[in-house]
């Protein structure tokens, strides 16, 4: 994903700045082209930016990146019998993980089919052919496993499975770390009986996965790394590593007791919110009215020590203020959606707690108020400030922004905006169509919608469903993402849905069909729906970023 | 908050798991939540206004999470509290320890802040006596040492809890010269934050 984002030549900093340049706004073309510049596309910031403008996983590419070591049988060469002795282990480590002895045939020979480069049929206009639908039995069975463990081998975290019970899975874990032993922040990845398992080593820590998904090395290393920086905005990077230098063998499951919630949401929200994938905020649908009047009672609700003011509803943002110069990383925001969403606590009282955003800055903490705005209500608001004693400065600033929406009637608007869903099928027009995810590159803001289908019951809506439409997604993604060619289209058919999938400099658009619709019915109404996002981007992307 | 007062800060203290904010959503919301044990994170503030001797006093309740994560920070929740309360649980005699040491920190650091020991869970033992793990009376002869005082609850059944927050207001009234509670002399929020805190600063 970061190789075609750094050929953009709209992507490159000028000034420190990324805001788009002046000379873009003039040209908010109605109707998609390739060729639509970053910072023109629906969705784009017209006045500067939100979020940092940084690739959000730098970290995957600046060092070494992924290294993947898929095992050649016959090859005499010293490392691959390593690796086949590691391949050995690892199968049966995988049916001590799943107790489950599976029947790995299919995976196996459909995953070797993926990795050897097909030939290219990824343009919708050229190619008649069908990619494999990834719908498998297994699916429902556990995925994911993941671990993490500190260098000197002692368990931190297990998804499944108390850390005991796999203890002897640590042992093995252990001797396959030892491989990463000279690089302090290496990636590598085995893929052994249709499992991809791959590790990543942040000291003092190693994290590991062993996944059966149709997932790309990079994006399973980048769930990682997610668990790694939610890690850290519980302890900071300072604290960490001064622990482990303190004592190699600390058990920093102490420390980390009560957090296994947190970590456990972390990999379920990333296994259905697509979010993380498209490494931007989705933004929750609001009439440019109702916004305007949040944010003008947010900044009126200031204090000398806040540094960002975000008004969220279920994992969406509604509103975000920043401190001058200060810039949130979306990533940052994910860990804060991923906090409030795995804690029913929040809705007790007003709550103020240390926390790290570790893409801000990891070696220290801020402290969040954070409390939702009535009993029965989603919004929760999140005030983030720098100074630990600043709870009754800060509470005053919820009650004083609360109080002003509630006299000038927004609170109430607010609301109402959330019970009444914002999209209808008709509104869009395209019959066909049954999801679509937009992404505006340039803003790093989402918009998802799920249309309801009078023939289909409720799609998309059990964890189920979404965690397969996810799957998909996640398939067009790293196929879109892992070439280096930069406009990039890719049809797909199942048995359930057709998808459709483009990406461009600006943005990415997935689109999810009925499987009765045809190709040609479905590119031709890519404008349309693109002419619909543009036409209402101002309730669909926050389209302007404020300061105190 | 604006405009609220708060007259008597309230600290929670306790082990992970000993029921510290079922005690408070027991005073403040009179329920027991069921479903799964969601473990506080950093501290919640809740203010309760409570009738003393025909006198309003308003809690400025601190729950803060157990685990051991928070520690550092502990002492931005419990700096200038008038009283602490100390939760065990008494079906597990391993939540005591932490009480010795919560005992020890407010010795230290906090002379002027009213010890409550609160044994909780007490609804555990109505079918199986053999649960408890700690005495009573070697509780209440600890309390006693250190000058605090002792109660058993219950969040589930509500027995001991209004009689426990009741006392800490009670004992605010008693012991703290009258002038405090005056209009002009309360603790007024919308102030900076340095001059609730300059009491207590070290
Ligand atoms: N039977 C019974 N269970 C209780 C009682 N009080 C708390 N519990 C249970 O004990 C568990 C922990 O309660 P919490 O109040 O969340 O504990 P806590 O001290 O706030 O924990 P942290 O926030 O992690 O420090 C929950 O499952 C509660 O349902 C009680 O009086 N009786
Ligand atoms: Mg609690």
């Amino acid at each position: 994903m970061a190789a075609d984002v750094q050929k953009k030549k709209g992507w490159e900093v000028q000034n420190g700045s990324l805001a788009p340049l002046d000379s873009l706004q003039l040209e908010r073309s109605e109707s998609p082209t390739p060729s639509m510049m970053q910072g023109s596309e629906p969705g784009a910031g017209q006045e500067g930016t939100m979020f940092v403008h940084t690739r959000s996983y730098e970290d995957l590419t600046t060092d070494e990146g992924p290294v993947s070591m898929g095992l050649k049988k016959g090859d005499g060469d010293q490392i691959e019998s390593d690796m086949e002795q590691i391949s050995k282990d690892f199968s049966e480590l995988s049916t001590k993980l799943t107790g489950i002895p599976m029947d790995m045939e299919e995976e196996l020979r459909e995953n070797d089919s993926d990795q050897q480069e097909k030939p290219r049929r990824d343009s919708v206009l050229s190619s008649g052919k069908n990619d494999e639908d990834v719908t498998t039995d297994s699916w429902r069975r556990h995925k994911k496993q993941v671990f993490v463990l500190s260098e000197a081998g002692k368990p931190v975290y297990s998804r499944y499975g108390s850390e005991e019970a796999l203890s002897s899975t640590m042992g093995v874990m252990m001797a396959l770390v030892s491989f990463l032993e000279a690089e302090k922040n290496a990636i590598k990845s085995i893929h052994a009986d249709g499992y991809k398992v791959v590790f990543m080593r942040r000291s003092p820590l190693v994290l590991v996965a062993v996944a059966r998904t149709r997932q790309s090395e990079q994006e399973i290393a980048q769930e990682l790394l997610y668990i790694y920086y939610q890690i850290l905005s519980l302890l900071t990077w300072t604290q960490l590593n001064h622990i482990f230098q303190q004592k190699q063998n600390y058990d920093l499951r102490r420390l980390l007791a009560g957090s296994e919630r947190i970590t456990d949401n972390l990999l379920d929200l990333m296994a259905q919110d697509p979010s993380f994938l498209m490494g931007a905020v989705r933004c929750l649908p609001l009439a440019a009215s109702v916004r305007d009047a949040v944010n003008a009672s947010l900044q009126q609700a200031k204090a000398k020590n806040l540094v960002f003011s975000i008004l969220i509803s279920k994992n969406q943002l509604v509103a975000l203020l920043r401190k001058k110069d200060q810039f949130l990383h979306p990533v940052d925001l994910h860990l804060l959606f991923n906090l409030i969403s795995s804690s029913t606590s929040f809705r007790e009282g007003e709550a103020w707690t240390p926390i790290c955003l570790p893409k801000f800055n990891a070696s220290g903490f801020f402290h969040a108020h954070i409390s939702y705005l009535a009993q029965e209500t989603d919004l929760c608001l999140l005030l983030v400030s720098t100074n630990r004693e600043d709870f009754f400065t800060v509470s005053e600033c919820k009650q004083k922004f609360l109080d002003r929406m509630r006299r000038r009637g927004s609170y109430q608007t607010l609301q109402e905006a959330l019970r009444t869903p914002f999209y209808s099928v008709s509104q869009v027009g395209i019959p066909e169509l049954r999801h679509f995810i937009y992404k505006s590159k340039s803003s790093r803001l989402f918009t998802r919608l799920c249309l309801p289908s009078p023939k289909i019951e409720a799609p998309y809506v059990t964890k189920e469903e979404k965690e397969r439409l996810l799957g998909l997604y996640q398939y067009l993604h790293s196929r879109t993402h892992n070439s280096s060619r930069s406009l990039k289209t890719i049809y797909y058919t199942g048995t359930n849905e057709n998808l459709l999938a483009w990406v461009t400099g600006a943005f990415e658009l997935y689109m999810c069909y009925s499987p009765l619709g045809t190709k040609a019915s479905a590119v031709s109404s890519i404008s349309k729906l693109m002419k619909w996002i543009r036409r209402e981007e101002d309730r669909l992307f926050i389209l302007t970023s404020l300061t105190y | 908050m604006s405009g609220q007062r708060v007259d008597v800060k309230v600290v929670m203290l306790g082990k992970e798991f000993v029921g510290k904010t079922s005690l408070v959503e027991r005073y403040v919301h009179h329920r027991f939540l069921l479903g799964p044990y969601q473990n506080t994170i950093g501290a919640a503030f809740v203010a309760k206004a409570i009738n003393v001797e025909g006198r309003v006093v308003t809690l400025g309740i601190w729950d803060t999470a157990g685990s051991e994560r928070y520690e550092a920070m502990s002492r931005i929740y419990y700096r200038g509290a008038k009283a602490a309360i100390v939760c065990y649980d008494i079906t597990d005699s391993s939540s005591f320890q932490r009480v010795k040491f919560w005992v020890k920190e407010l010795q230290s650091c906090e002379q002027h802040c009213r010890i409550y020991l609160c044994g909780t869970k007490l609804d555990l033992l109505e079918n199986d006596r053999s649960k408890r793990q700690l005495d009573f009376h070697d509780v209440r002869d600890y309390a006693e040492e250190i000058k605090g005082r002792h109660y058993e609850t219950s969040s589930k059944t509500g027995q001991n809890v209004d009689e426990l927050f009741q006392k800490v207001a009670e004992d605010y009234v008693h012991f703290t010269p009258f002038q405090v509670m005056t209009e002009e002399n309360g603790v007024d929020l919308s102030q900076k934050k340095e001059t609730y805190f300059s009491c207590c600063h070290h």
